[in-house]
């Protein structure tokens, strides 16, 4: 015991006192508070106001109209301005389109678009627009829904429908969703759940990729060094492996746990935080933020400590055959792809987390450390279903563990060429 | 004869189609510093991982301090210098050698402070806090040196210790070794340098092949072969020396080295016979004398040529 916490305390040191380990740890609470705040700070550059031009062609009072329902719309989004100019005066419209963009004398503001409605266009249900921000998603959409309002008010009009009535009907409707857990409600939207399900995939994607490699590297970084034959006359290949996986995962856990204690932070004073940026309080209560139930937290914990056993011992058996980085790329892709396949798989168990899909993946150890987390924050599996895969993961570690032991023994001395199937069954299986 | 404090019974290993070691013996008496010699291939390298356990053998046993515990086992008692070693580079020169101890079984303070006396004494006490890639090739041998030997063992194997160390530092760690056992301590260490072994050993092993072909104390080794060799220095005329040295009556074997030559003698001759011819040809001696055989004599002359061409061990870089 006392060996294995000189190993674990070395790989512990090894991993934390790096500057990578320090930057990524700082970065990580910046980029959410940066993700959390971002879309509010967006919201309020657009505010700015795009002036655009109406120019009616027509005689019906058509500019007034869509002015007037794109100004209920969006209030603050849009400055808008109706000329009206008979079809024909050409010269006056091009006037109007080479000052968009430029900052003229006499103007008071630039112009950012110009709308034509042409008669003519009309009776094709075409309508023109001219302006810098055509590439702008959101202001096209504006424009599009507004605009066709207000032919739509006008056509009725015209065939002598009554509008209220019609505004009336059309009110629209807005559906408010709430997640529903164990037949109690947990007063989070459907949005807060996808956000809070994605996110947890994500988070034990990186950790299982970014730490198994890191157990990987560890391992080679001992046979390129030579230091295997001096620890292995002192230590247990097993000691030494083991010594590694609990010393990287002990720092995995110590940086996933600043992180998450920051998430917690900053979503809990997510209020305070955005009035020193100036950014109203009410716009970064919109972001969808779930809240984390300490039961899925264990559940997430355990699963994360089996899968990263598994995959990180997976990894180290992977180094144990190389003996560069390089080496390594290649081999270790059936141990990455593992990963990739299970994160795949999670946007499905997103869409269906009750499904036969999620239920089989559950079962499988590959799988079911990014799986299981996911489901439990989408809706917690019944108990059997939990211990079952928690004890068929566990299981899977363990052999995987015992396979990659017996590779990591015999590779950790052996240079040269890297090993054959056959020989790595060799390996396994020699006494 | 003291107990052995190692005691390898007939073990043979065998690596894909070759045989390392074959059916080799050997015991190792406490307090000895035991030379285990042969050329590159020899099978000293895979002697010495059986002997540590890092390797089994596939037939014998290998027994250390006469009970059952393997090499891993009593590592608190024994120093092990591989023949392939390192250090962690990114790690301090003083977390280090903690380390190292610790997995010896040291507290961690008591590998702190062993390492830092031993750091003292080999004029490194100022790179304590440095990182290992800092170093200069010849302190991070030093550094390995201590890390094999600040837990006191009582048995210390080194493998081709003095390779590629500057005369300079193989006498720091020689003084190092000779202290070790001058305290009662027992040395294995493997070389093909047969000049340090000649200088340090009481005790010998040359293996060949994975064979043994001497084994013994390096006295009784010497005069088995009797003192029917001779050593010279020329000072003038040395090229006159040549015809007497090449006279198959005179001399078995001659090893000329230009400016000095070892030879033995034939049966029958006699020192005298050989001066007088030396001295009528003209030669200008700087030295004459009747000698036991060199160990590289007798090394040769046991292992012969071919065994420079033995295959190589698995491992041996």
């Amino acid at each position: 015991m006392h060996k294995l916490w000189a190993v674990i305390r070395r790989e512990f040191g090894a991993r934390v006192r790096t500057k990578s380990f320090v930057v990524t740890t700082a970065l990580g609470p910046l980029l959410m508070a940066g993700l959390m705040l971002a879309p509010a700070l967006m919201s309020m550059k657009e505010s700015s106001g795009r002036h655009i031009v109406i120019v009616d062609g027509g005689d019906r009072g058509l500019g007034q109209t869509a002015q007037t329902t794109l100004r209920t719309k969006f209030p603050e989004q849009y400055t808008l301005e109706v000329v009206v100019l008979p079809t024909g005066e050409t010269e006056r419209l091009e006037s109007l389109i080479s000052q968009i963009d430029t900052p003229s004398e006499g103007t008071s503001a630039t112009i950012d678009g110009v709308v034509v409605l042409d008669p003519a266009m009309l009776a094709d249900d075409r309508i023109a627009y001219y302006g810098s921000n055509v590439s702008s998603m959101s202001d096209m959409s504006d424009l599009r829904r507004g605009l066709r309002e207000a032919l739509m008010a006008e056509r009725l009009t015209e065939l002598g429908v009554n509008l209220t009535l019609v505004q009336e009907a059309s009110r629209p409707l807005s559906l408010t969703t709430e997640r529903v857990t164990d037949g109690k409600l947990t007063g989070e939207s459907g949005e807060a759940s996808f956000v809070l399900g994605y996110a947890m995939a994500f988070l034990l994607y990186m950790a299982l990729l970014l730490y198994g490699v890191q157990v990987m590297s560890a391992v080679v970084e001992e046979k390129t060094n030579r230091l295997n034959e001096v620890l292995v006359s002192s230590l247990s290949p097993f000691e030494l492996l083991f010594g590694k996986i609990i010393g990287v995962g002990s720092a995995a856990l110590v940086q996933l746990g600043l992180w998450v204690g920051t998430a917690m932070v900053l979503t809990t004073f997510r209020a305070e935080i955005a009035s020193v940026f100036g950014v109203p309080e009410a716009a970064v209560m919109a972001v969808p933020i779930p809240t984390v139930s300490p039961e899925l937290l264990i559940v997430s914990l355990l699963f994360f400590t089996l899968g990263f056993l598994l995959y990180s011992s997976a990894y180290a058996a992977v180094g144990a055959m190389c003996n560069t980085m390089q080496e390594t790329q290649q081999a270790s892709l059936p141990v990455t792809l593992m990963v990739i396949v299970g994160f795949f798989t999670v946007f499905n168990v997103l869409g269906d987390p009750t499904g036969s899909m999620a239920r089989t993946f559950s079962l499988i150890p590959m799988f079911a450390p990014l799986i299981v987390p996911v489901r439990y924050s989408l809706n917690p599996l019944g108990l059997g279903e939990l211990v079952a895969s928690a004890l068929i993961t566990l299981l899977g570690a363990i052999v995987v563990a015992w396979i990659a032991g017996r590779i990591y023994r015999v590779g950790i001395l052996a240079h040269g060429k890297r090993p054959k199937i056959k020989e790595l069954i060799n390996w396994v299986r020699a006494g | 004869m003291s107990q052995s404090v190692i005691s390898v019974d007939r073990v043979t290993k065998r690596f894909s189609g070759h045989t390392a070691v074959k059916e080799l013996s050997l015991d190792v008496p406490q307090g000895a510093v035991f030379g285990l010699l042969g050329p590159n291939g020899a099978g000293k390298t895979t002697t010495i991982r059986m002997i540590m356990d890092i390797i089994r053998p596939d037939e014998g046993r290998v027994t250390l301090f006469g009970g059952a515990g393997t090499g891993r086992d009593l590592s608190a008692r024994i120093g092990f210098l591989p023949e392939e070693r390192g250090l962690y580079p990114k790690m301090q020169v003083l977390g280090q050698l903690a380390f190292l101890a610790e997995i010896k079984g040291l507290s961690h303070k008591d590998a702190m402070r062993s390492g830092g006396e031993w750091l003292e004494r080999l004029g490194l006490g100022e790179w304590a806090e440095k990182k290992i890639e800092d170093l200069s090739k010849g302190m991070q041998q030093k550094v390995q040196f201590i890390g094999t030997l600040m837990h006191d063992p009582d048995l210390v194997i080194l493998d081709e210790p003095f390779s590629g160390l500057d005369p300079v530092n193989t006498k720091v760690m020689k003084d190092v070794v000779v202290d070790f056992a001058r305290r009662g301590k027992t040395v294995v260490f493997s070389t093909h340098i047969m000049e340090q072994a000649e200088r340090m050993c009481d005790h010998i092993v040359i293996i060949a092949r994975g064979e043994k072909v001497v084994d013994g104390q390096l006295a009784d080794i010497k005069s088995n072969y009797g003192k029917s060799h001779l050593a010279l220095e020329f000072v003038s005329n040395r090229e006159q020396a040549a015809p007497i040295l090449q006279d198959p009556k005179l001399f078995l074997s001659v090893d000329d080295y230009g400016v000095s030559a070892e030879g033995e003698m034939a049966p029958g001759v006699d020192g005298d016979t050989v001066l007088r011819a030396l001295v009528n040809a003209g030669v200008g001696l700087s030295r004459f004398e009747v000698v036991e055989p060199s160990l590289q004599k007798i090394f040769i002359a046991e292992v012969g040529d071919s065994a420079g061409t033995a295959a190589r061990e698995p491992g041996d870089a």
